[in-house]
């Protein structure tokens, strides 16, 4: 069995579609077709962010918070995907089929690591890095899929006034990172 | 006799491996050779890239599941 | 390996080497546990099957060319790299493509055009939530669906990035309303086909990216040039 696997490895096939890293473009190319489907069959391009949110409510009550007065959760309609819960909530499962996705993806390479926090830096890092990027995206309408990716193939001129400007927040970033997160 | 230099990043994300890198390269003399621990896959494909168009002689060693040696020898 | 880098001894061989697992049973039996996912899904409403096979499909593809939105920002600033920008930007293309022909498909039927709550109003909100985005992706070591590819990829510290992404998102819903009040409704949602025709639209969108493609390419490839003399 063991040897099954190990010759797996060696065929050009597995390399190809398995190992080896594809070129950007194609990931390119391929981004965009499953994104033209997502916009085919689900009829809105795909978000990330917006899930978060959701998961954020659901969290909160949980613990026994109320966001009923919420403006951002009074729409009726967010109002039922709250009502619904999480395991109906299809977005939900589109976020983790991208975890399971890449596990996949990492696991068919041989390629798979825990890697634990290495450093109070990287805590640091992830804790202020994650609330900017949650806060950011709820109000400038989604993140760089949503707004950016999405936004911009809408031909939605927020998305490039978003792109203008998590560019200019990606160098400031850039200058903190390597100033006080290294 | 050429320098050898270890550098870990295993547990960085982008950037922080190629910038280490960087780092590190720039105080090497010529023919010295730079060997970054790496367990991050896109660090593995933005390393090299860097080193090789920067002209320097890359080569990469997979030594465990998902840990990769990007070993480098400046040139110029 | 022909070029044949020469190593000392001391580095190549500091401890004997663990014999390497083969993983690819694991990725069979999540394979399986995948699909097993995807069978329940289907018995559900909603077409969760369908977003499910979405979200395989998009983390497969993000990890296996380790396509990175966050390093097509910061790496022409980090490392004067555009090479990830430059995909991006094709990305844009094919999609805006692809896009608009779906969206011109429900307009000449004279169907309500899909997808139009993505075209956002522009106010101070978008500036600054995009420059707190910016920040946010480059220290965190990835965007929203970078850190969700990282997860799987097994980094802990993006497991703690998604927690606080979470918990920023309910902090910002919190604060939408005054955002809404004071900013927002007076944003301006612009669809460029509305002011330059569904033709216009597609090519200033098509223009503006090969203009950022050309800077880009040609930004990209000076310091490498400039390093060789």
């Amino acid at each position: 069995m063991k040897a099954f696997f190990d010759k797996i490895k060696q065929n050009e096939f597995y390399k190809m579609w398995f190992k080896d890293a594809l070129p950007y473009i194609t990931g390119a190319i391929l981004l965009s077709v499953f994104q033209i489907v997502t916009f085919a069959t689900t009829k809105n391009p795909w978000g990330v962010s917006g899930v978060f949110a959701n998961w954020g409510a659901w969290l909160y009550q949980l613990i026994g918070g109320s966001v009923d007065n919420w403006y951002y959760f009074s729409s009726p309609g967010a109002q039922a995907t709250l009502e619904a819960g999480i395991i109906n909530h299809g977005s939900t499962w589109r976020n983790i089929g991208i975890i399971f996705g890449a596990l996949f993806a990492t696991l068919a390479a041989s390629g798979f690591k825990i890697k634990k926090l290495k450093s109070y830096k990287q805590v640091i890092a992830a804790s202020l890095g994650g609330l900017l990027m949650g806060y950011g995206a709820r109000i400038a309408f989604g993140c760089n899929i949503g707004a950016l990716f999405s936004g911009i193939s809408s031909m939605s001129l927020s998305g490039w006034v978003f792109g203008a400007f998590m560019f200019i927040g990606a160098i400031v970033g850039s200058k903190l990172l390597v100033k006080y997160f290294m | 006799m050429s320098k050898e230099v270890v550098l870990d990043c295993f547990g960085e994300a982008c950037p922080v491996p190629l910038v280490k890198a960087e780092k590190a390269l720039e105080k090497l003399e010529i023919n010295d050779i730079l060997i970054v621990q790496i367990d991050h896959s896109c660090a593995m494909k933005n390393v090299p890239e860097w080193a090789r168009k920067q002209g320097h002689n890359v080569e990469i060693e997979e030594i465990d599941d998902g840990e990769w040696e990007v070993i480098i020898e400046k040139v110029k | 390996m022909t070029t044949g880098i020469q190593r000392s001894s001391s580095s190549t061989r500091r401890s004997p080497r663990k014999k390497k697992k083969n993983q690819i049973p694991f990725a069979i039996g999540l394979l399986i546990v995948i699909i097993l996912i995807g069978i329940w899904l289907a018995t559900k409403e909603n077409h969760q099957a369908l977003y499910w096979m979405l979200g395989l499909a998009f983390g497969f593809i993000l990890q296996r060319s380790r396509f990175c939105f966050t390093a097509s920002m910061r790496d022409p600033y980090l490392t004067r790299s555009t090479s990830v920008t430059k995909s991006v930007l094709i990305a844009f293309a094919i999609t805006t493509i692809g896009f608009a022909a779906i969206k011109y498909g429900y307009f000449i039927q004279e169907l309500a055009i899909p997808g139009q709550s993505y075209i956002a109003p522009i106010s101070i909100a978008t500036a600054v939530g995009a420059f707190m985005f910016g920040i946010g992706m480059v220290i965190a070591g990835g965007c929203a669906s970078g850190t969700l590819m990282r997860i799987g990829e097994g980094f802990w510290m993006q497991v703690l990035a998604l927690f606080f992404f979470v918990v920023g998102s309910l902090w910002g819903a919190h604060d939408y309303g005054w955002w809404m009040r004071n900013f927002m409704l007076a944003g301006k949602r612009v669809f460029l086909p509305d002011y330059l025709g569904w033709f216009g639209g597609v090519l200033c969108n098509l223009l503006i990216i090969a203009v950022i493609y050309v800077i880009a390419h040609k930004y990209g490839n000076k310091k490498s040039e400039s390093e060789l003399h």
